[in-house]
C-alpha cells in the first residue's frame, strides 16, 4: 500500500545532531491521508546543544547498525553556533585582524559555502513487507523539511497540489512502486492570532522609534540668525601653474561672527593637471558661521549679505609669486546647494616693464584694498567710477556652496503650510504680504490651540468621528 | 534635536591615470553630532574596469545622525588608492566634500588632489611608485597650514547622496 502515515511529531524537533529515528513509523494505514504538520523551528534552543560534538552512536536505535556517522550527522556537526544577543545598534567593523592569514582547512570549508544553520527533518517510510518491518534496507526518505533561522521552510519534494503522485521505487527483490502524495494539512492562522502578530510588530516598531527618539533628545541651540556656508572649489583657465587661493569673507554692518573661527583662509598650492583640462582642484572644505543682528526694525532697507572676496595667486618652483586674479562672490540669500563660477581679472600696468618684471621675476601690482573688487569700503558717493583702471581677464573659479539659515523667526513661519516666507519677507515686515501672513499665522496658532484643547478632553465626551481625530493629529 | 539621514552610494571614480582603484572613505563631524546607526567609514573594493575609464564601486552609505547644533556639519573625506598587478597600493588622491545641507537627491563630484614632493621624489615616483602622503588626514580640517602643501589635481569621485532632514524646521533652520 503506497500511502504511508508517518507521524513526525514524535521526532524531537530540537535535536539536529542525531540521525532521524525511523522507529516511530507505524504500519501503513491505507485510509488516512498523510498528515504533515509543520513544526516551526525554534532556533534559540540550539544553544543548549553542543553543536560541534560528533553524534554519539549510543543514541541511535539499536536497529540502526551504524558505526560511522552518516552524512547527515556529519553536515550537522558543522553547524555554526549562533549568538542569542542582538547586535548593537552601531555595528562596528573590526579594524584589526580583518584578514586571516593562515586559514585552517575547516575555516576554508566553512567559508566557501554560505552556511546558514538549518534544521532538517526527514520523514521516512518503512516500506518493507508487513511481516518484516524494522529493517533498515526498507527505509526510504519520503520527505525532507529544512528550516533555517531566517524563517524559511523548505519542503522537498513539494506538495502535490493535485498534480500527479510521486513515484517511489523500492530496491530489493520485489521492486515495488509506491505512489506518494504530500498535502499541506495545516490550518491557516486565526484572525486573532494574525491581529496579535500585527500588534506585536507595531509595538516593536514603536518601541524602536521611541528608543531612537530618546537617543535624539530635545535640545537644539537657538540663535538669532546664522548662515553656515561650506565651500570648496576648483580653478581653471589661468596662465601659470601652481595656483592657490586666498579668500576672506567680508561681513557688512549688522553681521558678526564667532571670534575664534577664522573667516579667511588660504588653500594649498595645486598644480593643474593636464588630465582635467588645466583645472586645479582644491577641494577645500570651509565653513563660515555668521550671525545677524536685526537691530533696527524700521530701517526699511534690505539686509546686506556677506561677500566672499578671493584672489588667486601662483607660486612656482623658483618661488616666483604672481597674482593671477581677483574676484568676489555674494553669498546667496536662499538656502540650499549652489554651484557658482566666478570670473576673475588682474590689474595691468601700462608699459612693458611691468609685464617683463612679472614674467621674469614675479611680483605684480596688487590691490591694496581688496574690497575695491566690488564696491570699495571707503566709497560714499552715488556713482562709482573705475575709469582708468586697466585689467585683464584671467580664468575662473568654481565654488560649491551649501547654505543653511537658522533663525528663531522661522519656527513660527514654518507652521504655515502654504508658502514659507523668505528671510527678506520676514525682515521686511511692512509689506502688505507681510501683514497677510501675520494674520494667517495668528489664525493658525489659534487653531492649534483649539485642537490641543480638544485633544486633552476625554474621548467619550467628544462626539467626533475618527476623521476629525486624524485631522487634529496631523 | 534634529536628525539627518544620509543615504547614497559612492558610484565610482574617473579621470585618474590608472584604472584599478579603490577608495577609503569616512565621514567627519563636529562635536554636536552623534551617529545613531550606520558605518561612518569604510573601504570599497578594488575595481578594474575592462572597458571605459570609470571605475565603479557602488559602495553604499547609510548614516543616521542626530545633532544639537549646526556647527560641524558632516564632511566626507575620501582617499583614492591604486592597486597594481603586483598588489602594491599607491595613493592617488585625497578628496573632501561636504554633505549637502539641503534635502533631496544630489549628484556630487568630489575632486581629488595628491601631494607632491620635491623633484627627486617625483622622479622616484615615476619609476618605483609611492609618493608622499599626509601624515594624518585630519590635518586638513584644522586648516591653518594648508598653504604649505604642494599638490597636483587628480581625478574625480562621483557620489550620489540623498539627504533627509528631520525636525530641522522645528528649530527654525531653513535649508
Amino acid at each position: 500500500d503506497p500511502i504511508s502515515t508517518p507521524k513526525p511529531t514524535h521526532l524531537p524537533p530540537l535535536d539536529p545532531l542525531s540521525t532521524p529515528k525511523p522507529t516511530h513509523l507505524h504500519p501503513l494505514d491505507p485510509l488516512s491521508t498523510p498528515t504533515l504538520p509543520i513544526s516551526t523551528p525554534k532556533p534559540t534552543h540550539l544553544h543548549h546543544l553542543d553543536p560541534i560534538s560528533t553524534p554519539k552512536p549510543t543514541h541511535l536505535h539499536p536497529l540502526d547498525q551504524i558505526s560511522t556517522p552518516t552524512f547527515l550527522a556529519e553536515r550537522m556537526a558543522n553547524v555554526r553556533h549562533r549568538r542569542q544577543e542582538r547586535r548593537p545598534v552601531e555595528s562596528v567593523v573590526p579594524k584589526s585582524r580583518l584578514i586571516t592569514w593562515e586559514p585552517s582547512e575547516e575555516f576554508i570549508k566553512n567559508s566557501h559555502i554560505i552556511n546558514t544553520p538549518v534544521q532538517t527533518m526527514h520523514i521516512m517510510g518503512d516500506l518493507g513487507p508487513s511481516g518484516k518491518l524494522g529493517l533498515k534496507e526498507n527505509e526510504y526518505i519520503l520527505c525532507t523539511i529544512k528550516a533555517d533561522g531566517n524563517g524559511v521552510i523548505t519542503i522537498k519534494p513539494d506538495f502535490n497540489n493535485n498534480r500527479g503522485a510521486y513515484r517511489l521505487e523500492t530496491q530489493g527483490e520485489k521492486r515495488e512502486v509506491w505512489r506518494l502524495y504530500l498535502e499541506n494539512a495545516s490550518s491557516d492562522i486565526h484572525a486573532e492570532e494574525k491581529e496579535r502578530e500585527q500588534r506585536m510588530y507595531r509595538d516593536l516598531y514603536t518601541r524602536h522609534k521611541d528608543y531612537l527618539n530618546s537617543l535624539v533628545g530635545q535640545d537644539f541651540e537657538m540663535v538669532r540668525i546664522i548662515i553656515l556656508i561650506q565651500t570648496h572649489f576648483s580653478a581653471q583657465g589661468y596662465e601659470y601653474d601652481n595656483l592657490y587661493v586666498h579668500f576672506f569673507l567680508d561681513l557688512p554692518n549688522n553681521w558678526s561672527s564667532v571670534p575664534f573661527h577664522g573667516l579667511s583662509g588660504v588653500t594649498q598650492t595645486c598644480r593643474t593637471s593636464s588630465v582635467g583640462k588645466d583645472v586645479a582642484f582644491f577641494s577645500y572644505p570651509f565653513s563660515f558661521e555668521t550671525f545677524f543682528h536685526k537691530e533696527d526694525e524700521s530701517d526699511g532697507s534690505l539686509p546686506q549679505w556677506p561677500v566672499l572676496y578671493f584672489k588667486v595667486l601662483s607660486l612656482d618652483f623658483w618661488q616666483r609669486y604672481r597674482t593671477e586674479g581677483y574676484g568676489f562672490l555674494v553669498i546667496p540669500s536662499t538656502p540650499g546647494y549652489h554651484r557658482m563660477t566666478c570670473r576673475t581679472w588682474r590689474p595691468l600696468q601700462s608699459g612693458t616693464v611691468a609685464e617683463l618684471r612679472r614674467f621674469f621675476i614675479g611680483g605684480a601690482p596688487e590691490l591694496e584694498d581688496i574690497s575695491y573688487v566690488r564696491v570699495p569700503g571707503t566709497f560714499k558717493g552715488k556713482r562709482l567710477s573705475r575709469f582708468g583702471f586697466r585689467t585683464q581677464t584671467t580664468g575662473s573659479v568654481t565654488f560649491t556652496l551649501n547654505c543653511i539659515q537658522h533663525a528663531r523667526a522661522f519656527i513660527d513661519a514654518s507652521t504655515l503650510k502654504k508658502r514659507r516666507q523668505t528671510v527678506l519677507d520676514q525682515l521686511g515686515g511692512h509689506s502688505q504680504q507681510g501683514s497677510v501672513y501675520n494674520v494667517l499665522e495668528a489664525f493658525q496658532r489659534a487653531r492649534n490651540r483649539m485642537q490641543e484643547a480638544r485633544e486633552t478632553l476625554p474621548r467619550d465626551l467628544i462626539n467626533t468621528s475618527a476623521q476629525l481625530n486624524s485631522e487634529s493629529s496631523a | 534635536m534634529a536628525e539627518l539621514h544620509i543615504i547614497g552610494q559612492i558610484i565610482g571614480a574617473t579621470g585618474f591615470p590608472q584604472n584599478s582603484l579603490f577608495c577609503k572613505w569616512g565621514v567627519h563631524t563636529g562635536g554636536a553630532w552623534r551617529l545613531l546607526s550606520g558605518l561612518k567609514e569604510g573601504q570599497t573594493q578594488v575595481d578594474m574596469p575592462q572597458t571605459g575609464d570609470m571605475a565603479y564601486w557602488s559602495h553604499p552609505i547609510d548614516l543616521h545622525y542626530t545633532t544639537k547644533g549646526l556647527q560641524g556639519w558632516p564632511k566626507l573625506h575620501l582617499q583614492v588608492w591604486h592597486q597594481d598587478s603586483f598588489g602594491r597600493c599607491q595613493l592617488y588622491g585625497y578628496g573632501y566634500i561636504h554633505i549637502p545641507s539641503s534635502p533631496g537627491q544630489h549628484r556630487l563630484q568630489c575632486v581629488t588632489w595628491r601631494p607632491l614632493g620635491s623633484w627627486q621624489d617625483q622622479l622616484a615616483e615615476m619609476f618605483v611608485g609611492g609618493g608622499p602622503q599626509l601624515r594624518s588626514p585630519d590635518l586638513i580640517y584644522s586648516g591653518a597650514d594648508r598653504y604649505r602643501l604642494h599638490t597636483v589635481g587628480m581625478g574625480t569621485v562621483e557620489l550620489e547622496l540623498c539627504v533627509i532632514l528631520r525636525h530641522f524646521d522645528r528649530y527654525g533652520v531653513e535649508s
